[in-house]
């Protein structure tokens, strides 16, 4: 998975590797921009600092044409929220007099399963768009990962796009010198677009997405600050209940796994197990037209202790009626400690069963014993007596009833 | 019969005294499944559940025959491991460790196409052959008859606990499996659905495959292309999981690592699509499978 690192911190990583970069300070509240500014004079872009992409479409890229307007400008930037990010920080970077837009792109190809390299002489818009209409101005080349990328193969990428002479030998030097920062710090992707050439004849990184490797932060130390664990799959931050169970998930973190992503709105709390397992029992809701109100995903046979954790933040969000606990017959999760963990959270929360439907479809290692643990607390079990999506089913007419005011009179 | 494994598969577990290993290791054996060695650097001299270990792969092969190596090492020495079960030999490869670097598992796939060697995985459940009595891996946990009894369906599933509960799927609707593999969750991977239709193709005790399929790869796009070739012409059931995804915002990952969605092809709803055009028995609910293995 990929965890963004900002566009700060990665041109400093380019900076270090050799590479030209703009001058630039990063400020944490507006009123450190007159000392930036007096550092870098007043012709500054301001860049909002925050982990999405196409930020200036999001107008979190500003281009002040005077000091007060980028005292206003810098206001409005903290003020914002990048889809549903707010600006913690933003970087104040000299303006610097483009010439031409350049590309350059490594990331893995899927299905080469090679890091692959992307040049271009037309930077600024985005590589798809590219590819359909400019398919001449692009060069692809398949990195073996053993031997790396040699300046001469740059240098034959950017020849055969039409350069030549002192730009050639510096456009194939810094290519070569971004791979060595994509494998250096185990980078998925690394983009930057666009690559200027300036009036004054300088090729400078006008922009960089830097992306790396979660897996791989055990051996990059220097990677750590700027990722946030838990936050690589997700396209907003982290809720206040996903961090909780983030910080149950990592409290015991070679002891299976517990996924949590909350949902708007939705009344059955879905405790799912297993990746594909998850998505069957959520694909099987949708069809029966409940909406379930978080995502869910464990599996790997976690303790007791982690599957309360779960349990008990996937009933605490307001709203939830009732709860589905459900996984494919398990390879190695067992059963019993899934049953520990759930009546644990219901009796802490004080839920009852009877007023609380619970559906269990749970089988596998140790199910005998679940089984009896569930019962005992007065929660329907069931195992291998059914499938998956009858088990959605039964969640799903059980919560109809209690909606429809009961029916057990 | 069955792919890949068989009564001849003799196996050396790499990482063989870790905790989940060594587990794994007594219900592979329990199941009848020949594990000849295991390897741990240092251990040397050591027994796991009868199995000798030494200190490295070389050493085991100089006094047992092995032909398959499974590997449980920690993320950070899988492709030193892959690297030395290569280098001796080595042509199946079953990688289990999940969490590796990307960096890692591009270089160890090289590795292993240089070699000609086929890697399953890496974070697989494993495979298993109930006809054979052989599985490899967690697949099964301790008690594999629950899930795999012997039978003529093939099972190719991303998911490993959807391995399971797919082939006893087969086994609830009257029948078993050949081989049921698990290929791994993540978005790289050593063998493909296409390159595991291949096998199924010519072997004579499968009669029909089940594929479980999840959100994003190429993979699905390939079937499909492999089936319009004409070159498979036995039933395949799909299932494709995850169609809920194309409804939820952008950016998030539900499922695998491998569960991204990149382009349009990559959706459910467009593979499911894709592979009904080619003729395959796309079930649009899970318990369709059920029906369409009736139905042959």
């Amino acid at each position: 998975m990929l965890a963004r690192i900002l566009e700060d911190a990665g041109k400093k990583f380019l900076a270090e590797a050799g590479l030209k970069v703009p001058e630039s300070k990063t400020i944490t509240a507006p009123d450190e921009i007159t000392k930036a500014l007096d550092e870098l004079g007043e012709e500054v872009v301001l860049k909002a600092l925050v982990p999405v992409g196409k930020r200036k479409k999001a107008g979190a890229i500003k281009f002040p044409s005077s000091r007060e307007e980028a005292q206003e400008m810098i206001s409005e930037l903290f003020a914002m929220e990048v889809r549903e990010f707010p600006v913690n920080k933003v970087l104040i970077e000299e303006k610097v007099a483009i010439e031409e837009e350049y590309y350059i792109s490594i990331t893995y190809d899927k299905k080469s399963q090679l890091p692959v390299v992307i040049t271009s002489s037309a930077g600024g818009i985005d590589v798809e768009e590219m590819s359909r209409e400019h398919p001449d101005k692009i060069k692809k080349y398949q990195i073996d990962p053993f031997i790396g990328l040699p300046d001469y193969k740059a240098r034959e990428l950017w020849a055969e796009l039409g350069f030549s002479g002192k730009l050639l030998r510096q456009l194939g030097q810094i290519t070569s010198r971004v791979y060595q920062v994509f494998t250096d710090y185990d980078c998925t992707t690394l983009e930057i677009n666009p690559l200027v050439l300036t009036a004054d004849q300088q090729i400078l990184p006008a922009d960089c997405v830097m992306a790396t490797d979660d897996l791989a932060i055990f051996r990059q130390p220097e990677l750590e600050e700027f990722v946030q664990v838990g936050s690589e799959r997700l396209w907003r931050p982290l809720t206040e209940l996903e961090k909780e169970i983030v910080a149950v998930n990592e409290a015991e973190p070679y002891r299976g796994t517990a996924r949590y992503i909350e949902l708007e709105g939705g009344e059955i709390g879905f405790m799912c197990g297993g990746g594909g397992g998850s998505l069957v029992m959520f694909d099987s809701l949708m069809r029966l037209g409940e909406r379930p109100a978080n995502y869910t995903e464990f599996g790997g046979n976690p303790t007791a202790t982690k599957v309360y954790g779960l349990a008990k933040g996937i009933m605490k969000k307001p709203g939830v009626k009732g709860l589905l606990v459900c996984c494919n017959i398990t390879n190695n999760t067992q059963v019993d400690k899934v049953a520990e963990g759930v009546v644990k959270a219901l009796t802490e929360l004080d839920k009852d069963p009877a007023e609380f439907p619970i559906v269990v479809r749970y089988a596998g290692v140790n199910d005998e014993r679940g089984k009896e643990i569930f019962e005992n607390a007065g929660i329907e079990y069931h195992g291998e007596d059914i499938t998956m999506p009858e088990a959605a089913e039964m969640m799903v007419e059980k919560i109809r009833q209690l909606n429809s005011g009961g029916g057990s009179e | 019969m069955g792919i890949l494994i068989d009564e001849e598969s003799k196996v050396i577990v790499q990482g063989i005294t870790g905790r989940e290993a060594s587990m794994v290791t007594k219900h592979m054996l329990d199941y009848g499944t020949k594990v000849m060695a295991g390897v741990t650097p240092g251990k040397e001299g050591q027994e796991v559940h009868g199995v000798p270990v030494y200190d490295t792969v070389k050493a085991a092969m100089r006094e047992k025959e092995v032909n398959l190596s499974l590997i449980y090492v920690p993320p950070a020495f899988v492709l030193d491991a892959v690297q030395e079960a290569l280098d001796n030999g080595i042509k199946l490869l079953v990688v289990i460790t999940e969490n590796i670097p990307q960096k890692d598992v591009v270089k160890a796939l090289k590795l292993a196409r240089e070699h000609e060697a086929r890697i399953i995985g890496p974070n697989t459940v494993g495979m298993i052959n109930p006809g054979a009595g052989v599985k490899l891996g967690a697949i099964g946990g301790d008690n594999p008859d629950r899930c795999f009894v012997p039978g003529s369906i093939g099972v190719i599933s991303r998911s490993g606990g959807m391995t399971a509960e797919t082939s006893w799927m087969a086994k609830r609707a009257g029948r078993g499996v050949s081989t049921s593999i698990g290929i791994g969750g993540d978005p790289m991977i050593g063998s493909t659905p296409k390159d595991l239709l291949k096998l199924f193709a010519e072997d004579d005790d499968t009669e029909a495959v089940i594929m479980f399929s999840e959100p994003g790869t190429h993979f699905e796009i390939e079937v499909a292309e492999y089936l319009e070739e004409g070159n498979f012409s036995k039933p395949l059931i799909v299932y494709v999981a995850g169609k809920f995804t194309e409804d939820m915002p952008a950016g998030t990952v539900f499922g695998h690592a491998g569960a991204i969605i990149e382009g349009e092809g990559s959706k459910p709803s467009a593979k499911m699509e894709r592979l009904r055009k080619a003729g395959a028995l796309v079930a649009e609910n899970y318990d369709e499978i059920i029906d369409c293995i009736k139905s042959l």
